[in-house]
C-alpha cells in the first residue's frame, strides 16, 4: 500500500514538473493531473489491485506525454528545466560525484555569500581493483532547492571574491579546479569592489591560473558565468543553457517593454531561439567543448545515473587537460579511447593519470589556454580562410617583433647602462666630477636626440606637449541656442550658449563642471597630436553570426550611419610625441557594444602594442555591454580580450583605460575593468547593470548617483576622475609616469 | 525656552485652522510662456522619491534663447490660480504665473514650530548665505540635530556687497538643530538662518517633535 | 531702421549711457533686477515712457539678449563691470543669428587684452616697459626659483632694498592668489602653495613671478579708436588714492601736475612717454573703442604698463572735463557709441586740447576705520550743492528714502569738479564735500557712515609723492 502511495506521488511530481516546463494547460496534462488527484483522494476506497492497474495506465499516458515533451522541447523550455527547483544543484554534485568534501569559506546560510560554494573535494577513480583519489578544489554557484538565502545562485561581489581566494589556494597547492556554473547572472550591485570590478579581477587571474581547470555549465548567465568560467575545458549539461542575457531580459529590450511589465511569452520564446543558448548551439559555436548528456527532460536531484556520468566526464576532462601538456601522442590515444566509449561510458578507467604538472608543463598549459581562447569565435569573421594573407601578417608580425626588440630592446639596454653610470656619478660627492662627465653627458644627450636643456636641474616633464591648434569644431556648436545644465536646480548654473559650450568650454558647464556628452570625433581631434592617427583593421566587420532575425537591418543601419564596420576603432597615434596604440569603443555604433569583431580588433590592437612595445589606451566613449545579438559568441569576448590584456601587461606594457559617458556590463567586467590604471572623465557613469536591471533583480531603488564616477572612485574601481579639458595633459602625464619597464621610451 | 506649552497649543491650533500655504510660482527669468501644462484645480506634485530624484509635475514651458524649459512644481498641492493671459506672451523675470495651494506637511509644521521654539540666528543683512564648509561636513556626517557648535566657531559665510563675512556663533555651546537656508540662498535681513538649542533643551524639542508627529500623522 | 540701444547695466553708468543716447538721438531700453526699482536708472526712463524690463540678473546674458530681441534693439551697451570685458558675451552678441552691435571693442581685442599675461607679452615684444618678471606662466618650481633669483639680483643692482618678489596665480586677479616673498628660500614653498591654490580656484596652475613694486603712482591713459584705424588720446589720469582693497576713491586728470607739486623726475616727459607707448599698443592691436591703459610710475619716474581696461570706466568723465575738441568738451560715451556704429571721428589729435584740472570723488557708504567695510541701509537725506563747475552722477533719488542694494558695489554718487588749475580744483573739491549731506540708517538702526571725511582728509595728498 505504501509503495503504491509513493508511486502515485511520484507520478504527480512528474506531471507537475512537466507542467512547470511546458505550461499548465499543455496538451492533456491537466486532465491527467486531475485524474491522479482524484485517485489520491479516494485512494483508500479503491482495491489495491485496481489501484495498481490505474496507476500503470496513468504512467503509460504520462510516458507518452513526456516523450512528446522531450521531442518538442523549445530553447525556452530548456531554460525552464534549468531553473526548476527540482534540478540538481552543486551540493547534490558534491554529495554524489565526489567522495568527500569540506566546504571552505562558509557553510549553509552562515556564509560570506551562500550563492557561491568553495570546497576541498576528493574524486575517486577505479583502475582495475585499485582506487585512486584525486584532490580538487570545487568552486561553483549553489542555487539551492528553493532556499531564499542562496539568492538563486546569483553571486555577490564578495562571493566572487571568495571564489578568487580559493583559486589562489588551488594554485598554491597545485591541484586542479572544477568550476560549476549555476547562475542566472551576477548580483548587479556596486558594493565594494563592485560586481563588474570583481568579475574582471577573477577573469584576469584565471587567464594565467597555473593549475588545470575544468568548467561545467548548467545555467550560464552571461558575466556571472564568466566569473568562474575561464577554464581549460568547458563542459555543458545537455539541458543547460548558456546565454548572454536571460530570454526575458532580451525580450524586454527587443520588445521595448516598460519597467514592471512582463514581455509576452511568444517574444520570450522567440528570443530564446534567436540567442542560441542550448548546449548543441554552443557546441556548434565553439564556446563549449563537450556536452554531458542528461535524461531527455533534464536531470533532477536524485538522478544517480547522471551523477555517475558527470563524475566520468569531469575525470576525463581533467585527464585531457593534463595529458595535453605532457605529450601529444599520449593525449591522442587517450582521447580516442574515450571517444569510443562516449555512447556508453564504463564504470572504470583503464589508466590512472596523475593530476600534477611540472613547471614546463604549466607553461604549456597556459600557452594552450591562451591559444584556445584566442581562437574562439574567430571563425565567424572569416579571417582564417585567407591563408596567404594570414601568412603575410604572421611574417610581418615576426619582422615587426624583431625590429622592435632590436630597436627598443638592445639599444635601450645600452642607454640604460649609460644612464645608470650617470646617476652613480651625479650622486653624492660627485660635484667635482661634473667637469669630467659633462662632455660625456652631452654626447649621450645627443645620442638619444633629447635637446640639451640650459639647466640640468630642470626636469624634462614639460617638453613635448604643445597645445593643439584649434582645428576641430564640434558640429554641436554650430547652433544659436542655449541649453540648461542638469545641475541648474541644485548648483544655480546659468543656461549656456551652445557655441560656447561645445567650443571653448569643451562641453563642460563652467559653473559646476558637469560634462555634457561629446561625439567621439572630438576626442580624436583634441587628445592626439595633429595628424598622428593611423587606423588599422578598419575592415574587420561586425556581422550577424547567430542569424538573429531582424538584426541584419539594424546592423546595416549602424554601418550606414557611422560609416564604420564595427563599434571599435583601433589606431596608432601620438600624444606629445609619444606613440601609442588606442582602441576606442564608440557610442554611435550600436551603443559601443562588443561582439566578435570588436573583440578581435581589441585583441589585435593589444597584441600590436605588445609587439611594438607601445602603451595601450582603451578609450571608452560608451559601451552598453556585450552585444546581445551575438549571444555567447559575444560573451566569450570577455575571457578572450582579458587574456590578451593579461599577456600585454605581463610583457611590461602600460594599459590605460579611460571611461566617458556610460560604461556598463561585460566589457567593464572583463578587459576594461582589469586594468590597473582606470580613469573616468567627470560625469561618467560606470557600473555593471543599469538602474532598471538592478531594481528588477534586487527589488530596491538605487540613488541617482549610484553609478557616478565619484562612487566608482570611492570603491576603488577607478584611480581618478579627469576633467575633459585636461584630458590630453593627464594622458601625457600618465604615459610618462605609469606602466611597466618594457615600453619603448622607458 | 522661548515658548511654553500653552503657546505651542495655540500655534498647533492655528495650523489646524488653516493648514494651507499658497505658493506663488514665478518665472525664473524672461522668455516666452509657450504653454500651460496644468489648469486650475489640477493636483500637482513636488519632487518625490527617496532622493527627490523624481521631478515635480510640469507646470508650463518657458522658452528663452531657443531653449524651451519645463518649469516644474516645487511643492505639492492644488493649482488654485493660473494667469492664463500670459500664455504666448513674453514675460519678465519673476512674473507670477500660477498659485499652488499647498497642504502643510508634518515636516513643514515641525519646521515652523522650531522657528518659534529654538534660539534663532537671524540674517544680519539681506545677502547670500553659505553654510561654513566645516559645519556642512560635520552635519553631513552626523546629521542635523547632532552637531554642537562652540562659541567663536564659524556657522555660515555671508556674501555681501562682493565681500565674504563669516558669521560666528556667540553664547554657550549649542546644538545645531535646524538649518533654514540652502547653499547660496538670498535671505532677507532678519530671517532665520539657524535654529540652535542647548544640550539640555534637546529632550524638550524632541518631545515637541514627537508630539506633532503624533497629532499630525504624515 | 532706427537704432535702439539696450543698456545692460545699472546705476550711474546706465544713466550716463541714457544721456549719451539722448544726445545722439538714439532710442534705448533699460533692464533692472528686483531691488533696483527705486534707482533713478529705472525711475527716470519709466517717467519718460521708455521700455524697462525686469530680468533675473545683470549677469544673465540670456535674459539680456532675450530682452534685446523682444524690444527690437540693434545694439547693446554693457557699461562697466558685468559683461563689459567678457569677450564671450561680445562674441555672442555679434555672432548670433540676430546679430547686434556690441558697444565696445571687437571681441578679439577684448580677449587678447583681457589676459594680463598676454598684454605683458605683447607689450614686451613691442618694447613697452612692463614690470620685470615672467611673461609666460611657470609650472615648474625649479624654473620659478631660478627666475626669482634673477629678480632678486636685478633689484639689488637697482639698489632696491629690501628686494621683494610677488608670486601670483597667472589666472588670478583682484588680489586673490598673490603672495609677497623677500627670501629666496621661501620661493619654493610659496610657489607650491600658490600653484595648488590656482589649480583649485581657477583650474589652471600657471604661476607668474614679478618684482614687487612699492611707492608708485597709479596712472591711466585714455584712448579712443575706431574701425578706420583712427586713434586719439584724451590725456592721463592719476588714480593713486585708493582704499585698502585697492578700490579707487579719488581720481584726478591730468596724471601729474608739475605746477602743483614737485616731482623727483621730469613729469611731463613721463606722461608723454606713457601716452606714446599706450598708443603704440593700441595701434598694434587695432583698438576700436574707448579704453584705458593702466600704468605704474615709480618714485624714480620709471613707468610700467600694468593692464588694459577695454571698457568705459567710472572715471572717464574727468578726462572729458579737461579735454576740448575744437574747443568743445567731448562726451566719451557718445564717442564710444559713435565708434561702435561705425562713424568716423571727424577730428584728429591736433584738434584736441587740454584745459584745467578735474577731480572725481566717489561717495560711498562705508566704514573707513574698519577696513572700508561696505554698509547697507536706508538713505533718508541726500543733498549736494549746485555749481556750474560741479557735476554729480548718481542713481540715488533725492526726493525719497533709498534702500542700498546689497549685491553690488556700494557706490552712491560721483562728484566731479573742475578748476582752471589744480589749486582751484582742490578748493572746489573741498567746497563740494563740505556741501554734501548723506544721512541714513543701517539695518541695526545706527547712523549710516560715509567716506566724506576720508575724502576730505585725502584731498591734499593728490598728485604728490609723499
Amino acid at each position: 500500500m505504501r509503495e503504491l502511495q509513493r508511486y502515485l506521488q511520484e507520478l504527480i511530481d512528474r506531471v507537475v514538473y512537466l507542467q512547470d516546463i511546458k505550461g499548465e494547460n499543455w496538451e492533456g496534462s491537466v486532465y491527467l493531473l486531475e485524474d491522479l488527484k482524484q485517485l489520491k483522494e479516494k485512494f483508500f476506497q479503491i482495491p489495491e489491485k485496481e489501484c495498481h492497474h490505474l496507476l500503470e495506465s496513468y504512467e503509460t499516458r504520462l510516458k507518452i506525454l513526456e516523450d512528446r515533451a522531450a521531442r518538442e522541447l523549445t530553447p525556452y523550455e530548456i531554460v525552464k528545466i534549468t531553473r526548476n527547483p527540482q534540478r540538481f544543484t552543486l551540493l547534490d554534485i558534491l554529495e554524489n560525484v565526489y567522495d568527500s568534501y569540506t566546504e571552505l569559506g562558509g557553510e549553509g546560510d552562515i556564509n560570506v555569500d551562500p550563492a557561491v560554494i568553495c570546497a576541498r573535494a576528493m574524486i575517486s577513480r577505479r583502475v582495475g581493483d585499485k582506487i585512486y583519489l584525486h584532490q580538487v578544489i570545487v568552486i561553483g554557484h549553489e542555487k539551492g532547492h528553493g532556499e531564499e538565502f542562496r539568492n538563486g545562485g546569483s553571486a555577490k561581489p564578495w562571493g566572487n571574491e571568495k571564489a578568487l581566494r580559493y583559486m589562489r589556494v588551488a594554485e598554491t597547492e597545485g591541484i586542479p579546479i572544477h568550476f560549476y556554473i549555476f547562475t542566472p547572472g551576477a548580483y548587479p550591485i556596486e558594493d565594494y569592489p563592485g560586481a563588474a570590478q570583481q568579475i574582471a579581477r577573477n577573469l584576469y587571474f584565471m587567464s594565467k591560473l597555473r593549475v588545470p581547470t575544468v568548467a561545467f555549465i548548467s545555467e550560464g548567465g552571461s558575466g556571472g558565468a564568466e566569473a568562474i568560467g575561464l577554464a581549460d575545458i568547458r563542459l555543458m549539461a545537455s539541458r543547460g543553457y548558456y546565454s548572454v542575457i536571460s530570454p526575458e531580459g532580451a525580450a524586454a529590450i527587443e520588445g521595448k517593454v516598460k519597467e514592471g511589465e512582463r514581455p509576452p511569452r511568444e517574444l520570450v520564446e522567440f528570443c530564446a531561439r534567436q540567442l542560441k543558448i542550448t548546449a548543441e548551439d554552443n557546441l556548434r559555436l565553439g564556446t563549449i567543448d563537450r556536452i554531458v548528456p542528461e535524461p531527455p527532460l533534464g536531470a533532477r536531484r536524485n538522478d544517480y545515473q547522471f551523477f555517475k556520468r558527470l563524475r566520468y566526464e569531469m575525470i576525463r576532462a581533467t585527464d585531457e587537460v593534463i595529458l595535453r601538456t605532457k605529450s601529444l601522442k599520449a593525449f591522442r590515444s587517450y582521447a580516442l579511447r574515450r571517444k569510443k566509449e562516449e555512447e556508453n561510458p564504463p564504470e572504470d578507467f583503464d589508466i590512472h593519470v596523475r593530476w600534477d604538472l611540472s613547471e614546463v608543463e604549466i607553461e604549456k598549459l597556459l600557452d594552450l589556454r591562451s591559444k584556445k581562447y584566442r581562437q574562439m569565435s574567430r571563425h565567424v569573421l572569416g579571417l582564417t580562410k585567407c591563408s596567404f594573407r594570414n601568412y603575410v601578417e604572421k611574417t610581418q608580425d615576426v619582422g615587426l617583433r624583431l625590429y622592435h626588440d632590436f630597436r627598443y630592446g638592445v639599444l635601450k639596454q645600452s642607454q640604460k647602462i649609460i644612464q645608470r653610470v650617470m646617476e652613480d656619478l651625479s650622486g653624492e660627492g660627485a660635484a667635482f666630477l661634473r667637469q669630467l662627465t659633462e662632455p660625456l653627458k652631452t654626447a649621450y644627450d645627443l645620442l638619444s636626440t633629447r635637446p640639451k636643456r640650459p639647466k640640468a636641474r630642470v626636469l624634462p616633464v614639460e617638453e613635448g606637449l604643445v597645445d593643439l591648434p584649434e582645428l576641430y569644431v564640434s558640429p554641436l556648436a554650430l547652433e544659436d541656442r542655449t541649453v540648461t545644465c542638469p545641475n541648474a536646480d541644485t548648483r544655480g548654473c546659468p543656461d549656456i550658449w551652445v557655441p560656447d559650450l561645445y567650443g571653448e568650454f569643451c562641453g563642460v558647464c563652467p559653473n559646476c563642471g558637469y560634462h555634457f556628452p561629446l561625439e567621439y570625433q572630438w576626442y580624436l581631434s583634441n587628445i592626439f597630436d595633429a595628424k598622428s592617427i593611423k587606423e588599422f583593421n578598419e575592415n574587420i566587420a561586425s556581422g550577424n553570426p547567430l542569424g538573429f532575425k531582424g538584426y541584419d537591418k539594424k546592423l546595416a543601419l549602424a554601418k550606414k550611419k557611422t560609416g564604420r564596420n564595427s563599434a571599435i576603432i583601433t589606431f596608432q597615434a601620438r600624444i606629445g610625441g609619444i606613440s601609442l596604440i588606442v582602441a576606442m569603443l564608440i557610442a554611435d555604433f550600436r551603443q559601443g557594444t562588443v561582439g566578435v569583431a570588436e573583440g578581435e580588433k581589441f585583441i589585435q590592437a593589444c597584441d600590436r602594442a605588445r609587439i611594438t612595445k607601445r602603451p595601450f589606451l582603451a578609450f571608452v566613449h560608451t559601451t552598453g555591454g556585450i552585444r546581445i545579438h551575438e549571444g555567447t559568441l559575444g560573451v566569450i569576448q570577455m575571457p578572450r580580450c582579458t587574456m590578451a590584456v593579461r599577456e600585454y601587461i605581463d610583457a611590461g606594457g602600460l594599459y590605460l583605460v579611460v571611461y566617458d559617458n556610460n560604461s556598463y556590463a561585460g566589457p567593464v567586467a572583463s578587459f576594461l575593468g582589469c586594468s590597473p590604471y582606470q580613469f573616468a572623465i567627470r560625469s561618467t557613469r560606470i557600473g555593471f547593470a543599469g538602474p532598471r536591471v538592478i531594481r528588477e533583480t534586487t527589488g530596491e531603488d538605487i540613488p541617482p548617483d549610484y553609478h557616478s564616477a565619484e562612487n566608482a572612485l570611492r570603491r576603488g574601481h577607478i584611480q581618478g576622475i579627469w576633467d575633459r579639458r585636461e584630458l590630453r595633459k593627464k594622458l601625457y602625464e600618465a604615459l610618462l609616469t605609469m606602466g611597466g619597464k618594457n615600453l619603448y621610451y622607458k | 525656552m522661548a515658548l511654553d506649552n500653552r503657546k505651542i497649543n495655540q500655534l498647533l491650533q492655528s495650523f489646524r485652522a488653516n493648514p494651507y500655504r499658497i505658493f506663488v510660482v514665478v518665472t525664473p527669468h524672461t522668455g516666452y510662456l509657450r504653454e500651460f501644462l496644468v489648469k486650475e484645480g489640477d493636483e500637482v506634485k513636488g519632487p518625490t522619491g527617496k532622493w527627490l530624484e523624481k521631478l515635480g509635475t510640469p507646470l508650463f514651458i518657458l522658452e528663452r534663447e531657443k531653449n524651451p524649459k519645463t518649469i516644474r512644481a516645487k511643492a505639492s498641492g492644488i493649482v488654485s490660480k493660473v494667469n492664463y493671459e500670459l500664455e504666448g506672451r513674453f514675460v519678465e523675470a519673476f512674473e507670477p504665473v500660477l498659485e499652488i495651494k499647498h497642504s502643510l506637511t508634518q515636516k513643514e509644521i515641525i519646521a515652523e514650530l522650531l522657528r518659534k521654539t529654538l534660539h534663532i540666528v537671524t540674517a544680519p543683512e539681506k545677502a547670500r548665505y553659505f553654510l561654513s564648509p566645516e559645519l556642512a561636513k560635520k552635519i553631513e556626517k552626523e546629521g542635523e540635530g547632532k552637531v554642537v557648535v562652540k562659541p567663536g566657531e564659524e556657522l555660515a559665510i555671508m556674501s555681501f556687497m562682493k565681500r565674504e563675512t563669516p558669521i560666528l556663533h556667540e553664547g554657550p555651546p549649542m546644538v545645531v538643530f535646524r538649518v533654514f537656508f540652502s547653499q547660496g540662498q538670498m535671505i532677507e535681513q532678519g530671517e532665520p538662518l539657524f535654529g540652535l538649542c542647548l544640550e539640555n533643551e534637546r529632550p524638550y524639542v524632541e518631545k515637541l517633535i514627537s508630539r506633532v508627529k503624533e497629532e499630525w500623522p504624515a | 531702421m532706427k537704432d535702439r540701444v539696450l543698456i545692460a547695466n545699472r546705476g550711474e553708468i546706465a544713466l550716463r549711457i541714457m544721456e549719451a543716447c539722448e544726445n545722439l538721438g538714439l532710442d534705448y531700453v533699460v533692464v533692472y533686477t528686483p531691488g533696483d526699482e527705486q534707482s533713478l536708472h529705472v525711475k527716470l526712463p519709466q517717467a519718460k515712457g521708455k521700455a524697462c524690463f525686469r530680468i533675473a540678473s545683470y549677469r544673465d546674458a540670456n535674459d539680456i539678449l532675450a530682452v534685446a530681441d523682444e524690444a527690437k534693439c540693434t545694439a547693446i551697451h554693457p557699461g562697466y563691470g558685468f559683461f563689459s570685458e567678457d569677450f564671450r558675451f561680445a562674441r555672442r552678441v555679434v555672432k548670433r543669428n540676430n546679430p547686434l552691435i556690441f558697444i565696445g571693442p571687437r571681441w578679439e581685442v577684448i580677449r587678447d587684452l583681457g589676459h594680463k599675461l598676454n598684454v605683458k607679452k605683447l607689450a614686451h615684444d613691442l618694447g613697452i616697459p612692463v614690470i620685470p618678471g615672467t611673461i609666460i606662466p611657470l609650472y615648474n618650481e625649479l624654473e620659478a626659483e631660478a627666475k626669482a633669483e634673477e629678480l632678486f639680483l636685478w633689484q639689488e643692482e637697482q639698489g632696491i632694498e629690501p628686494p621683494r618678489v610677488l608670486i601670483k596665480a597667472a589666472a588670478g586677479g583682484g588680489g586673490m592668489g598673490i603672495e609677497e616673498v623677500d627670501d629666496l628660500d621661501m620661493v619654493r614653498p610659496v610657489f607650491r602653495r600658490i600653484r595648488s591654490y590656482a589649480k583649485r580656484l581657477f583650474g589652471d596652475d600657471g604661476v607668474v613671478i614679478e618684482v614687487f613694486i612699492r611707492d608708485y603712482h597709479h596712472l591711466e591713459v585714455q584712448i579712443l579708436g575706431n574701425q578706420f584705424g583712427e586713434l586719439v588720446h584724451f590725456g592721463t589720469r592719476n588714480c593713486t588714492i585708493q582704499s585698502i582693497g585697492r578700490q579707487k576713491r579719488i581720481e584726478i586728470a591730468p596724471g601729474f601736475d608739475p605746477k602743483y607739486t614737485d616731482y623727483p623726475f621730469d613729469a611731463q616727459k613721463v606722461l608723454d612717454e606713457i601716452v606714446k607707448h599706450s598708443l603704440k599698443l593700441a595701434s598694434y592691436v587695432g583698438y576700436d573703442s574707448v579704453g584705458t591703459w593702466e600704468w605704474l610710475v615709480t618714485r624714480a619716474g620709471k613707468p610700467y604698463l600694468m593692464e588694459v581696461n577695454t571698457r568705459i570706466q567710472v572715471e572717464n568723465e574727468i578726462s572729458a572735463r579737461i579735454s576740448r575738441i575744437k574747443g568743445k568738451e567731448p562726451n566719451l560715451i557718445e564717442e564710444q557709441i559713435r565708434a561702435a556704429f561705425g562713424e568716423r571721428l571727424g577730428y584728429t589729435q591736433q584738434d584736441i586740447s587740454f584745459k584745467g584740472t578735474s577731480i572725481e570723488f566717489r561717495l560711498i557708504a562705508e566704514d573707513v576705520k574698519h577696513g572700508f567695510k561696505p554698509l547697507s541701509g536706508i538713505i533718508n537725506r541726500f543733498e549736494f550743492p549746485s555749481y556750474e563747475w560741479l557735476r554729480v552722477r548718481t542713481h540715488v533719488p533725492q526726493d525719497e528714502p533709498y534702500r542700498i542694494p546689497t549685491e553690488f558695489d556700494p557706490n552712491l554718487a560721483l562728484g566731479i569738479v573742475w578748476g582752471k588749475d589744480t589749486f582751484e580744483a582742490e578748493r572746489r573739491g573741498f567746497k563740494f564735500l563740505e556741501g554734501t549731506i548723506i544721512e541714513g540708517q543701517t539695518p541695526k538702526g545706527e547712523p549710516l557712515l560715509t567716506n566724506i571725511e576720508y575724502l576730505k582728509k585725502k584731498l591734499p595728498e593728490i598728485l604728490k609723492f609723499l
